[in-house]
């Protein structure tokens, strides 16, 4: 395996109570190499979403990110930077789809100041120098640029979802962490994306990590996949051998409720 | 309840309340002179005799504030309570029933809110005259639910679409039953809110209107006090006991009220609910435990 | 566009319910109705005013409906009648004038308290748990439950008998003429401050707290979540993405409390003794001027729907889904 571009060591996650904390991940450790597609599954509630989070730096109280995690990205710990580094990182090295994309659009605000906001805060762009860009990131998405004047309700869920996703590579982000993010969809669209994603990947040559309950698409669309059982990440394997040979118990406790993706449709 | 009685809010909120109510019933005990008679000079200040004084008819301040407190009581969870009656089954019926009965209901909800309360109770209680604290609390209970009206229909509207009430109506039960043991108990919380609302709405609307001469002057009351008070020009002449007694009462029972509609509301919402948790939190990032 | 026309109407419905009000609440009561509305007058009115206002307020021979009819016919006119305690003057005319005092008070209170408690609500919901959190939470909390009444009373007796900072009443110096002058305009002001500062105390913390709930609501939400991912600046998260937002419910908020903000500046003025329609209110209950209370109603109804439609406008402009439907 190459240099890893995200290496995340020892990640323990907490949040803490009125009285008792609720450990959410438990000493995670794993590798993310470039332009790989890494997948996290287990159950909602298994901490998957919690660790994306983190990422990022996006935890609020009273989550806690308890001392001796690492998160490398490029070999820099993110955990380390300064305010004003956070801030410069985010987006323009890891960007994020959310759970329910159809909700991380501002309903207020049209998609164009969405682009905007983001294009001036990191590269300084005018707003027709934004627009441009705009309208190059829109055409990526398959999505008329004409329309980047309109508010997010005039469009469609799986049309919300590619804006997203057009905001997310906006910057150019060396990863993209996609959290759930076709739950919200139905099956047709939801492929359509992730092979719209897979595309965009092989020509700009970033790094996903692909969070999902649903292990049979996951083995479709990842390189290799890790497991998380109660905050814990209890097997992680190429999703070839997450399929042909799981390991764990609950790999294959997970396998058995699929019983129907037994076929064998691996891209 | 047990969540209520955890939170410290609501635990000063009940004490004040608390303590204000067992000083009314303890009247008696506590004064021993009548509240309704003239007890000596007119405007005292503050002394032995009469820890709070004497209003300018030479009644003991401190004997009215004690009684008056019976009458605040009485009339705001009185009338709080009719208030909240009113709207809880107007809200269930309009939510449950929808259609026709929605319509109709709907449309007075809105139409109520849009009136100024006080401005409508002003003249209703000029056309009835002196209004005793009895009438005050009947007009306050056939006017002002309309807020509550409202959100406990929204509340019924969310409720009227889970399973239990509808393999309820599947079994064949009455409507009145369904609203009465299904709807009713789950919108509990809002019901709660609505009527330690309309509480306090209901000890501040009275004591305003007979502030502003529309009560029965005869009625021993908070309010009747700040009218009196006021026509007497206590506070040019210097009688500020006269008019800072029934002031403070007000505020220290507005407060109570306040603490225990904050604390009902943060119970209902766990959004809301700060607790101890962001506490434990700043010590453990202070200690290096850990960050975000 | 059609939003707003529904509203309209809506209005126009609710204007016409207080209008029924004042028309059958002196039928219903017992006794004799016109004896109840100008009797306190009734000895000094000449026969023919007399005759004019009980036209005015429907006391016509016929049948109930038409005595209806005639009542709104008045009202629709402009014809409010006349004051009792004021004769000759027309309700109109000593209420308008008091309105307009009443709206400057009113409006600028409310204007700086919605200005000034939705910031201090951003902050302290931004600020979830700190100690800014905590004092303006409480400081809300104790503002919001005390009645106007009491509220103005202490006020008045703090500032304006104890320390004697400010005039203890009128909405002007009485030697002065009204005019735009500098030195009247100075003198509004200064009368101003404490009933300002009194209808500020009660207004305040309604709008915080319910600012403070609203973001505390939103900032869970994933596009302020997704809004801090994409690296803005905390100060374009909060003002951009969760105060935007939550800044809806509160503006709807707004239109509810419109009528207690008229009730509060009622009670402040009587206490203050400011000009405004409490204090013509106030005098009109003790001489049971029955005229100008129902006058009031439709008045203070009338301000309360326009306040009212300007909210629904600002709604509309505020929120992009409301404006396509």
């Amino acid at each position: 395996m190459s240099q890893p571009f995200l290496s995340i060591k020892n990640l323990t996650i907490d949040y803490i109570g009125d009285e008792t904390d609720f450990r959410a991940v438990d000493n995670v450790s794993f590798d993310v190499a470039p332009g790989e597609v890494f997948g996290l599954a287990g159950e909602s509630g298994c901490g998957k979403s919690t660790l994306a989070f983190a990422i990022s730096r996006l935890h609020r109280p009273p989550a806690l990110i308890r001392k001796g995690s690492e998160i490398l990205l490029d070999g820099r710990d993110v955990l380390d930077l300064d305010p004003k580094a956070l801030a410069a990182f985010r987006w323009r090295e890891v960007a994020m789809v959310f759970q329910s994309a159809m909700n991380s659009l501002n309903p207020v605000l049209r998609i164009e100041a969405q682009f905007y906001d983001v294009l001036k805060a990191h590269l300084g762009l005018t707003k027709a120098q934004a627009r441009e860009r705009t309208a190059e990131m829109l055409k990526l998405v398959d999505i008329n640029p004409d329309r980047m004047g309109d508010y997010p309700h005039q469009f469609s869920g799986g049309m919300r979802q590619r804006i997203v996703i057009a905001i997310c590579l906006a910057l150019g982000p060396k990863l993209v962490v996609m959290d759930e993010p076709t739950t919200a969809l139905d099956v047709v669209v939801q492929r359509e994306i992730l092979q719209r994603i897979n595309e965009l990947r092989r020509k700009l040559g970033f790094s996903v990590l692909f969070i999902t309950h649903d292990l049979g698409l996951m083995v479709q669309f990842c390189d290799r996949i890790g497991i998380m059982l109660g905050g814990k990440l209890v097997e992680q394997n190429t999703a070839e051998a997450i399929y042909k040979t799981p390991q764990h118990d609950y790999t294959k406790k997970l396998w058995a409720s699929f019983p129907s993706l037994h076929g064998g449709v691996l891209a | 309840m047990k969540t209520l009685l955890k939170n410290r809010k609501a635990l000063v909120g009940l004490a004040i309340i608390a303590t204000i109510a067992i000083l009314a019933i303890a009247a008696p005990w506590l004064t021993e002179y009548n509240p309704a008679t003239r007890t000596g000079r007119p405007h005292q200040a503050p002394s032995m005799d009469h820890i709070l004084g004497t209003t300018r008819i030479g009644q003991d301040v401190f004997a009215r504030v004690l009684y008056g407190a019976r009458t605040s009581l009485m009339v705001g969870f009185g009338a709080g309570l009719l208030i909240t009656v009113v709207g809880t089954v107007l809200g269930i019926v309009s939510g449950y029933r929808g259609g026709k009965t929605d319509e109709v209901i709907s449309f007075f909800t809105n139409m109520v809110l849009v009136v100024p309360n006080l401005p409508l109770l002003l003249v209703l209680a000029a056309f009835i005259g002196q209004a005793s604290p009895v009438v005050i609390a009947l007009i306050l209970g056939a006017t002002s639910w309309a807020w509550g009206a409202r959100v406990t229909r929204a509340e019924t509207l969310s409720v009227k679409q889970k399973d239990f009430v509808k393999s309820a109506e599947m079994m064949g039960e009455k409507q009145w039953r369904i609203m009465a043991f299904e709807i009713f108990p789950n919108v509990i919380s809002i019901v709660g809110i609505n009527f330690i609302g309309s509480v306090i709405f209901a000890i501040i609307t009275q004591a305003t209107l007979e502030f502003l001469g529309l009560g029965d002057p005869r009625a021993i009351s908070w309010g009747n006090m700040l009218f009196a008070a006021q026509k007497a020009s206590a506070l040019s002449v210097g009688a500020w006991w006269e008019i800072l007694t029934p002031c403070f009462a007000l505020a220290f029972l507005g407060i109570g009220m306040s603490l225990l509609n904050f604390a009902v509301d943060e119970i209902a919402n766990p959004r809301l609910r700060t607790g101890n948790r962001l506490g434990r939190w700043s010590l453990l990032v202070r200690n290096g435990e850990g960050r975000l | 566009m059609a939003f707003l026309l529904r509203r309209l109407g809506f209005y126009l419905a609710a204007f016409l319910a207080a209008a029924t009000i004042n028309f059958f609440l002196p039928r219903l009561m017992p006794g004799d109705p016109i004896q109840l509305m100008f009797s306190s007058a009734g000895a000094e009115l000449p026969p023919e005013s007399l005759e004019s206002l009980k036209l005015t307020f429907g006391f016509v021979d016929g049948p109930l409906w038409k005595q209806y009819l005639t009542y709104i016919g008045s009202i629709f006119t402009g014809d409010l009648g006349r004051s009792i305690k004021y004769f000759p003057l027309p309700v109109t005319s000593v209420l308008g004038h008091a309105l307009i005092w009443t709206l400057v008070l009113m409006g600028t209170a409310t204007i700086i308290s919605f200005v000034l408690g939705t910031w201090l609500g951003v902050m302290a919901a931004w600020k979830r748990g700190s100690r800014f959190d905590v004092i303006v939470s409480v400081t809300s909390i104790f503002a919001t439950s005390v009645p106007a009444v009491v509220t103005s009373l202490i006020v008045l007796f703090v500032f304006g008998f104890t320390l004697d900072w400010f005039p203890n009443g009128y909405a002007a110096d009485p030697s002065l003429d009204p005019a735009f002058t500098l030195q009247y305009i100075s003198s509004v002001a200064y009368h101003g401050v404490l009933p300002m500062l009194t209808l500020c105390t009660v207004l305040i913390g309604g709008f915080t707290v319910t600012m403070r709930n609203n973001m505390i609501n939103l900032l869970g939400e994933d596009y302020i979540v997704m809004a801090r991912a994409k690296g803005l600046s905390d100060r374009r998260v909060m003002l951009w993405y969760a105060a935007r937002n939550a800044l809806l419910p509160t503006v709807s908020s707004l239109a509810i409390a419109i009528g207690t903000i008229l009730g509060g500046s009622l009670v402040t003025e009587v206490v203050f003794n400011y000009p405004g329609l409490g204090n013509v209110l106030y005098q009109a209950i003790l001489a049971r001027d029955y005229p100008v209370i129902q006058g009031q109603l439709l008045i203070m109804t009338a301000t309360m729907l326009v306040a009212n439609f300007i909210v629904d406008v600002s709604y509309v402009l505020l929120d992009p889904r409301l404006k396509a439907a």
